[in-house]
């Protein structure tokens, strides 16, 4: 299965109410494929028995053809009940078909929390999560399990939506590419996330960075002191109403 | 008390196969510039501060005062002014003044020009200890230039 | 301010290296706490040279933030000027012309290799030996002198331009590479390898010195040769190919040791690899534009992207939040060697000191870049 969507259903577990409905809509699509592959072949299967009914109207044995059309009509009636049955009681990724899941529909904004998978050459990322600050770890803990590492973390102000944005971005070494951003908004006047730098100790750097440049608070930072700003520094410049 | 006996050994061979390498070497010429003595003369695409571009029939400069130099620098070092003499349509250029001091020489102004007006020049020996040597009247210069 | 020297009962004190020590390549500070020789505990201390480029993207248009790249890795700088034009192209739907593909990765690729000298001459100087610095600038020059036929600058080059570079390459320069090529060829075995690679000092000064495991830089995100030098196969070029490195034949060099001497022969191996890109891309190089039709004033539509490329010391990403204005809302740059040096802290404990400085050379630290 491919990495994308092993990924995305992994992360999904954080968001039972989207699992849900995209778990829905798979079984749907995958049952549209199962209708249509059904269909072609019931229809390739009449073709067939179309030209060898022909062939045997050419032979001038009619009557042995025309036993031969209804036998073959019964499977393709059983199949339906067997394969539909199963995929409805557990509605999991594995019945997929291999591919890559297809681009998310832009959501209107304000974005739900979720997991929404990008185009990667308009966008750079594969799978972009929006969650509430308190699942930062979680989803940390999940990616990190799964093979990936932390690449970055990086803050933005969104001083407009009285918001503040914290990205970290996870990247994978071995098998096929897919980075994921994780996103998560908190209100610019109290900003403060649980921090992610005990289940990846890169992030203790990261982390220090962007409360330097964003007076973003990281719960549970065992060293939260300036790293790249002087050590008494109490303003933080990238702060859109910042003035030096 | 073997390893040691086999390190000395390992440590000739090092030292032998590198005088081996750099005693050549020591009878190659002298591949550093003498710079004083020798002065380079600075590729065609080298960028050195911006100068006016003399245009070849007037004797003066391309400039049309349009600004887009001093809007295209990153670090605002250019400040360019102009007037309108009486009957004419054009602007004509009266004061181009580069502030060296914080030019980084991406060459931006020359990219956004399209008049033609600003080039790269060859100099580079332009070590001084006193910074108004780096704020640049590029009007003057094309004058002097003369 | 000096810190007071702290002799405690367990009898540890606390040693300054830098921010003005030769080893350290720059204005970094490490915060050393000693037993004797025996490092306790390290923690580097950066921001000597904070620039704010990330504020000063947010202050002006894109092009105008171009030449800023180049000043934070000044010795890979047409990396880190890709990483930055990929990005925007990226956001504002940019295609780029195919040869300017194909220059743009002949120049950075030559780029890449004058990084490596410059760090093997400057390393094999941390640890001793002065004479190799002078053939790798030797070679290094040359390189200079070609980018600079072609760039205009020599160090801090701002070449390309969203869409494609700033100017064709012409035929002084691509016989110019050539022989360069073989001049590099030739002089490597020599003068590199029977030099310094097999010499005894350097073996005892980095074999078995400063294991870095293949989960020490997980944890830590570390990229480029010293994740290489972990054993781990991963390059961005290969990983996540961009520009035109799926059209070429190179290998990804990279050792299992992860020690001082595996990634020292991981960026001697990428001097030949990138050597090997440049021949083909020579060979390959079609013609027509060099620049693809852009407007003057870029505005792409409000969004975020993100665009990584393998600068000389490891990945280089670039985060751009647009607001549909001319300029970045927001540019995360994030830099290789910070997370590279993050892990110092972990894997000096216990190193003697001399040791800590052939590790933190072997990481290949370029400060600017850090602090940014």
């Amino acid at each position: 299965m491919s990495i994308i969507r092993e990924t995305k259903w992994a992360l999904l577990e954080l968001f039972p109410e989207q699992k849900a409905t995209e778990a829905e809509a798979e079984v749907a699509a995958w049952n549209k494929i199962i209708a249509d592959a059904r269909a072609k072949a019931e229809a390739e299967e009449a073709a067939k028995a179309k030209a060898a009914a022909k062939a045997a109207e050419k032979a001038g044995e009619k009557t042995e053809a025309a036993e031969k059309a209804p036998e073959e009509a019964p499977p393709p009636e059983a199949a339906p009940a067997e394969e539909t049955a199963p995929a409805e009681e557990e509605p999991v990724p594995e019945m997929d078909p291999e591919g890559d899941p297809p681009v998310s529909i832009e959501p209107e904004s304000p974005r739900p929390l979720g997991v929404l998978v990008r185009d990667y050459k308009a966008r750079g990322v594969h799978l972009d999560v929006l969650c509430s600050p308190d699942q930062v770890v979680e989803a940390a803990k999940l990616l990190t399990g799964a093979g990936y590492f932390l690449e970055s973390v990086t803050g933005v102000d969104w001083i407009k939506e009285e918001q503040m944005e914290v990205d970290y971005d996870f990247n994978r070494t071995d098998g096929p590419l897919c980075r994921v951003v994780v996103r998560t908004r908190l209100p610019r006047s109290a900003p403060e996330v649980p921090t992610v730098s005990d289940i990846c100790p890169g992030a203790g750097w990261h982390e220090r960075e962007t409360h330097d440049f964003f007076g973003i608070k990281f719960i549970g930072h065992p060293y939260l002191v300036p790293i790249l700003l002087p050590e008494d520094a109490d303003y933080h410049p990238l702060l859109k109403d910042f003035t030096p | 008390m073997n390893e040691y006996w086999r390190d000395i050994l390992y440590g000739t061979k090092s030292l032998l196969i590198g005088l081996k390498v750099t005693g050549p070497e020591f009878f190659k010429p002298v591949i550093t510039e003498q710079y004083p003595h020798f002065v380079p003369v600075m590729k065609e695409r080298f960028r050195g501060h911006i100068e006016l571009t003399r245009n070849e029939e007037t004797g003066g400069s391309n400039c049309v005062v349009c600004g887009m130099c001093q809007r295209a620098c990153p670090s605002s070092c250019i400040t360019v002014e102009g007037e309108k003499p009486e009957g004419s349509k054009k602007k004509v250029l009266t004061r181009y003044i580069l502030d060296f001091t914080k030019c980084s020489l991406c060459g931006s102004c020359v990219e956004s020009c399209n008049f033609n007006a600003i080039q790269f020049s060859r100099e580079y020996n332009l070590a001084s200890t006193n910074k108004s040597d780096y704020i640049f009247d590029l009007v003057k210069r094309l004058e002097e230039q003369r | 301010m000096t810190e007071p020297i702290l002799c405690t009962p367990d009898e540890t004190f606390v040693l300054n290296l830098g921010p003005q020590h030769p080893a350290t390549h720059g204005v970094l500070r490490v915060k050393l706490t000693m037993d004797g020789e025996y490092i306790v505990e390290a923690e580097p201390v950066l921001g000597y040279i904070h620039r704010m480029h990330e504020k000063m993207a947010e202050n002006g248009t894109f092009a105008q933030f171009m030449p800023n790249t180049p000043r934070m890795d000044y010795l890979s700088a047409l990396s880190f000027n890709q990483g930055y034009c990929m990005a925007v192209e990226r956001a504002a739907g940019i295609e780029v012309p195919e040869r300017a593909e194909y220059i743009r990765t002949i120049t950075v690729e030559l780029n890449r290799i004058s990084s490596h000298l410059l760090w093997w001459g400057a390393f094999i100087l941390d640890l001793g030996g002065f004479t190799p610095l002078l053939y790798a600038f030797d070679d290094r020059e040359k390189i200079l002198d070609l980018l600079e036929h072609v760039t205009g600058s020599r160090l801090t080059y701002c070449y390309y331009r969203f869409g494609g570079v700033y100017n064709d390459i012409d035929d002084e320069f691509i016989t110019g590479t050539r022989e360069f090529i073989k001049r590099l060829r030739s002089r490597m075995p020599t003068l590199y390898h029977d030099l310094v690679t097999g010499n005894i000092i350097l073996i005892k000064r980095l074999k078995d010195i400063g294991h870095i495991s293949p989960e020490v830089c997980r944890k830590y995100g570390a990229t480029g040769p010293v994740l290489r030098g972990s054993g781990i196969e991963y390059d961005v070029r290969k990983n996540e190919p961009y520009s035109i490195y799926p059209e070429l034949d190179f290998d990804i060099p990279h050792y299992p040791e992860g020690d001082c001497m595996a990634r020292y022969m991981v960026r001697m191996d990428e001097i030949e690899q990138s050597l090997r890109i440049i021949e083909q891309s020579l060979d390959k190089l079609p013609g027509g534009p060099v620049q693809a039709k852009v407007p003057k004033t870029l505005k792409p539509p409000a969004g975020d992207c993100y665009a990584a490329v393998e600068a000389a010391k490891g990945t280089f990403g670039c985060r751009l939040i647009c607001d549909g204005d001319k300029g970045p809302y927001r540019l995360k740059l994030r830099s290789p060697c910070f997370s590279n040096l993050s892990l110092f802290g972990e894997i000096a404990e216990g190193m003697l000191l001399a040791d800590a400085l052939a590790v933190m050379g072997s990481l290949d630290l370029v400060i600017p870049e850090i602090d940014r």
